[in-house]
């Protein structure tokens, strides 16, 4: 028997809330404010206090898919990263930089989203870049 | 002033055959009322009531039978615990309580039932329509 | 240390050897607080006990007992917390036979914050600082010198806010239901801010507090656009005592009155006609 809580920062937009994991026996149960956390304090909208429902949900992706022949089938993360490689690289070099444009997420780290647009404008060469967060 | 639009639960052993008490003995009442015949005033909900509310009704009564007479012997305790509740909540919500009605009327009472829609009819009428009231303060 | 911060962790270390775990509040490496199962295996987690900010712990028990019916525990519980635990064992929510509570009674300081009229526990055996008396609740005081007018007013500008978290909901311990009215459409409708008006998500709410809310505040404290919704449970719970002689959380066994047939001279105080 064990319950403990877990801080950790809400996955779901730019705001950053945190909120607390209340993990019972190893497995995540819910979500509870935390009640000194300093952006937050103590509150959450209704997105964070559901960010624990896709955990264990039955439609969560769990892998990469490749659609092979019209069916979405699994892949490997080196397969799927090799083939979008390839083919942003075809596209690039058949129809220019500025054919590809880049949709960063609130759901990644700002040092994540940050690397996002450089490789968007260093390594692409396009400035066609926005965020999810313009809700 | 438009008309007040007022909608009746009525219990389907008492009440609802104390309006029908009242339209054989041809007793005049406003005709304001739409009449909704429930099982028991029991089955009347809070949520229904704040939703006929809510769907632009300006008053709600509940009808049922007298205590103690409820076919279902205590179905009516339920109405006459959650009511007075409810018209608190109304009134802590700044909503008139007397907007809605609670009362118990036989099937042999059509007087009173026609007195009771008469009077609650006119305190309606002296309100404002409740839909002026529920719009967000401009500012 | 606090001084009853020292003596909860004293009576702590008492019965702990007795029990499978005791339900307190524990802080984490990063300084922040949130409830926590300490266990006789993990001893040094004791070192972590913290008392404030409060939480919402009746909640936990009840999240334990699910995956452990028979456990034997211990828990630390305030004033709102015991009467939180003792309304959800009325609704067979959880089960108290094998638990034991460790009363905390709180501070003038921490009853402020709460406006809360019973900081002091009744039912706990044990029991860890001295009781002090209820404080007074300026909002709710202020909020009923007004007048009807003055009331809606005041909601309309409160509500307005509302961005339909259901935070309230969530964080309630009172709000155990496995189906929910206020996720019926029928009743709380979606896809408008400011919700229409009359407020129906509110004022279900309000009504499915009675005779339920035992005035922790936690609804208040989450909101995030800080709607004082509690002004109205407590009103009511005030209406409840009045027409059906109930109050949250102070006896055992007595039913609530959901639960109860009207006794001769109960319709009398409700106001109704009879």
């Amino acid at each position: 028997m064990e319950y403990k809580n877990v801080l950790t920062t809400c996955p779901f937009c730019g705001t950053g809330c945190g909120f607390f994991l209340q993990v019972l026996d190893g497995k995540i149960v819910g979500v509870l404010p935390d009640k000194k956390h300093p952006v937050s304090q103590g509150s959450l909208c209704v997105k964070g206090w559901n960010a624990h429902g896709f955990i264990y949900h039955e439609d969560r992706l769990k892998s990469p898919l490749i659609r092979r022949n019209g069916k979405l089938v699994e892949a490997s993360w080196d397969e799927a990263i090799e083939l979008v490689a390839t083919r942003l690289g075809e596209i690039k070099a058949k129809h220019g930089p500025d054919s590809i444009a880049l949709l960063a997420s609130a759901k990644a780290t700002n040092e994540e989203n940050y690397l996002f647009q450089k490789f968007g404008r260093a390594v692409i060469g396009t400035n066609n870049i926005d965020h999810c967060a313009r809700l | 002033m438009p008309e007040p639009k007022i909608i009746g639960f009525l219990c389907n052993w008492c009440s609802y055959r104390g309006a029908d008490t009242a339209g054989m003995a041809r007793l005049k009442y406003p005709p304001n009322v739409k009449i909704v015949r429930v099982p028991c005033s029991g089955r009347v909900s809070p949520e229904l009531v704040l939703r006929t509310f809510r769907e632009g009704a300006d008053g709600v009564m509940v009808l049922g039978c007298h205590i103690g007479d409820c076919h279902y012997s205590t179905g009516n305790h339920r109405a006459a615990k959650r009511m007075p509740v409810l018209k608190k909540v109304l009134e802590y919500s700044g909503i008139d309580p007397e907007r809605l009605c609670v009362n118990w009327v036989s099937a042999a009472e059509g007087e009173r039932f026609a007195k009771i829609i008469t009077d609650f009819t006119e305190t309606i009428r002296a309100l404002p329509p409740l839909t002026e009231e529920m719009t967000w303060t401009k500012g | 240390m606090d001084q009853r911060l020292e003596a909860l962790l004293q009576t702590i270390q008492k019965v702990l050897p007795d029990v499978d775990g005791i339900i307190g509040l524990k802080v984490n490496a990063a300084g922040h607080i949130a409830p926590h199962l300490f266990r006789k295996e993990a001893p040094a987690e004791l070192d972590g006990l913290a008392i404030w900010p409060k939480y919402p712990t009746p909640d936990t028990l009840r999240l334990i007992q699910k995956a452990h019916p028979g456990a034997k525990l211990g828990m630390v519980v305030r004033g709102c917390e015991e009467r939180g635990v003792v309304e959800m064992f009325k609704h067979a929510q959880v089960d108290l036979s094998n638990i034991s509570l460790i009363g905390l009674q709180c501070t003038r300081e921490e009853a402020e914050f709460c406006r809360c009229a019973k900081p002091y526990t009744a039912h706990a055996k044990l029991t860890v600082g001295e009781p002090i008396e209820g404080v007074p609740d300026p909002v709710t005081e202020g909020f009923l010198a007004k007048t009807r007018e003055e009331r809606l007013e005041y909601w309309k500008e409160q509500l307005v806010r509302c961005i339909k978290c259901y935070g309230c909901r969530n964080v309630c311990p009172q709000c155990f239901c496995n189906v929910c009215a206020l996720e019926d459409e029928k009743w709380v409708g979606t896809g408008w801010l400011p919700m229409p008006l009359p407020p129906m998500y509110h004022l279900v709410r309000s009504m499915h507090m009675t005779a339920k809310c035992v005035a922790c505040r936690e609804c208040e404290e989450v909101c995030p656009a800080d709607i004082p919704m509690a002004i109205q449970y407590r009103l009511i719970a005030g209406d409840v005592k009045e027409m059906f002689g109930y109050e949250t959380g102070v006896s055992m066994d007595e039913k609530p009155p959901q639960l109860l047939v009207l006794a001769e001279g109960e319709f009398e105080r409700t106001g109704l006609p009879h």
